[in-house]
């Protein structure tokens, strides 16, 4: 079976009308979405009812969650103050035009998925919040993996797509106690994997090109997509709404700045 | 020459935590500092005679370096000072009387007290902290999976991590041998990465008040790393001294 992973459509309805039309032509069985159906972007209710009408199975997304629980105190929300500041205005914006039938699908969203040994999640199994960089540590990156009971972890929310491949691990554990006698343990894995499937609507991997990822259920094998769309329409749209204009800006290059986590592994205990 | 003496859980349990500082002062090796781990209050002790025991050390003692554990995170639960309201963790395992109890039991000034205290503390290659830096609930023991124990300590950035969360003695050599990783971006396939680390461990610290009569703790030398669990035994099973577990 041929999926199609897509996820951080931020409200890009030209985006998203691109990757379905790509998924149509590289003739994918089913479409999966990790979340961040909203935010930043000008069409939150248009995106919701797509994804709604075409029956994607889809996770719940920090900015899903942020609009259904409204944003809380703590400031993991956001990776940077900059981040925080352009942030509130866009969930402010959001929160005030998306309907309320949308509101409460968004409310319904699981914060994961499963099928076989795939797992979908937005950020990471412990929270929609966790940033799973490549960069993380490779023991680290295998316990989220292993957490969610999955070979492969499919993920989102960094908004640049990668696979990582998690091969040949060996951990030895040596536990002593009072009066009990040493009892060291080996533990092996073969291989894992975590597939981040970039962003639909506000890609920063250096192009403004619309990224997702297929994947074969047969072969395991990954595909990186890259697609094209008409990303002017779009950043119009957000400046005739009256959204930060930073948002157009960094759309029409595919970058970002001020979106770079502290702590990526923080994990908000709300 | 340091000494570090760490403890957690006196749990309100004054008689407990005065037979540990006797066991400390009997030490060959004097102890340098000491630190509690958390959950200095409880329910079934005099939380505000610890508190106030903790605040004002007598001139000849140790000025304890205290961080928060799960007990105290109920109270702020309780005073609604942390994000989560009414205590539901408390409420789930203790009930309605388990609040009341504590709501009673800790006064306004000790509450502000234990607010001001730290989340955990970074000295040398080790953290020191109540639960882990996932969650002042992350309640670590030997049965728990290698990965998880490994991926706590990549997360503590800490060699040693010592925590009090299961109230139990132990200690956990970890060895994160080898992992490869490979990471492929549009740009195309990275060069793999060996991630095998050298060997590091996780260290329960005991329990000074939970089992009543028995309390356990943590002495630790940085400099020789050398671990010694401690057990005393007080009050009625006094008559059998304090011996060494
Ligand atoms: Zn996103
Ligand atoms: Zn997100």
């Amino acid at each position: 079976m041929k999926l199609a992973v897509i996820s951080c459509i931020h409200g890009n309805y030209e985006a998203l009308n691109a990757v379905l039309s790509d998924i149509d032509a590289q003739k994918a069985d089913q479409i999966y979405c990790l979340g961040d159906l909203v935010g930043y972007g000008p069409y939150p209710n248009a995106v919701v009812e797509m994804i709604r009408s075409l029956d994607i199975p889809t996770c719940q997304g920090c900015w899903d969650e942020d609009i259904v629980e409204g944003l809380n105190a703590c400031e993991c929300s956001y990776p940077s103050q900059l981040a925080e500041t352009r942030g509130r205005l866009a969930h402010e914006w959001t929160n005030s035009v998306i309907h309320p039938e949308v509101r409460e699908y968004l409310a319904t969203l699981p914060m994961t998925l499963k099928l076989d040994n795939l797992c979908f999640v937005h950020g990471s199994p412990s929270s929609q919040h966790e940033y799973l960089l490549p960069s993380m540590d490779g023991f680290a990156a295998l316990e989220r993996v292993l957490s969610a009971d999955a070979d492969v972890l499919f993920c989102g929310h960094t908004h640049v797509p990668y696979v990582r491949d998690l091969e040949d691990a060996a951990l030895s554990v040596n536990v002593q106690q009072p009066d009990q006698t040493e009892s060291p343990k080996q533990f092996q894995v073969a291989l894992r994997q975590i597939v981040n499937v970039g962003s639909v609507g506000e890609p920063r991997h250096g192009r403004p090109n619309a990224t997702y990822v297929l994947y074969d259920t047969d072969t395991a094998q990954v595909t990186l997509r890259e697609v094209p769309y008409d990303y002017a329409k779009t950043c119009l749209a957000i400046l005739e709404q009256g959204l930060p204009p930073i948002f157009a800006w960094r759309l029409a290059r595919g970058m970002e700045f001020a979106e770079r986590a502290d702590d990526p592994t923080h994990v908000c205990e709300r | 020459m340091t000494h570090w003496a760490i403890l957690s859980g006196i749990e309100g349990n004054l008689a407990a935590y005065e037979a540990v500082l006797q066991d400390m002062r009997r030490q060959r090796h004097p102890v340098s500092d000491l630190y509690v781990l958390g959950d200095v209050i409880g329910l079934h002790g005099d939380n505000d005679a610890v508190i106030q025991r903790l605040q004002s050390p007598r001139s000849s003692e140790w000025v304890p370096q205290v961080c928060i554990g799960w007990w105290e995170e109920q109270c702020f639960s309780l005073h609604g000072l942390n994000s989560s309201p009414d205590a539901p963790e408390l409420m789930a395992q203790f009930g309605g009387d388990g609040v009341k109890r504590l709501w009673e039991s800790v006064s306004r000034e000790s509450v502000r007290w234990l607010r001001s205290l730290h989340f955990g503390f970074h000295e040398l290659d080790c953290l020191l902290i109540h639960g882990s830096t996932v969650s002042y609930a992350d309640e670590l023991t030997p049965d728990t999976p290698a990965i998880q124990l490994c991926d706590r300590l990549v997360r503590a950035d800490a060699n040693h991590l010592f925590c009090g969360r299961s109230g139990q003695t132990f200690e956990c050599w970890v060895t994160p041998t080898r992992l490869r990783s490979t990471v492929t971006t549009l740009d195309g396939v990275q060069d793999p990465q060996d991630q095998g680390k050298t060997p590091r461990r996780v260290v329960g610290i005991g329990s000074v008040g939970r089992i009543p009569g028995q309390a356990t703790y943590t002495l630790y030398n940085p400099e020789s790393d050398r671990l010694n669990f401690r057990t005393v035994n007080y009050g009625k099973a006094k008559g059998f001294g304090a011996t060494i577990a």
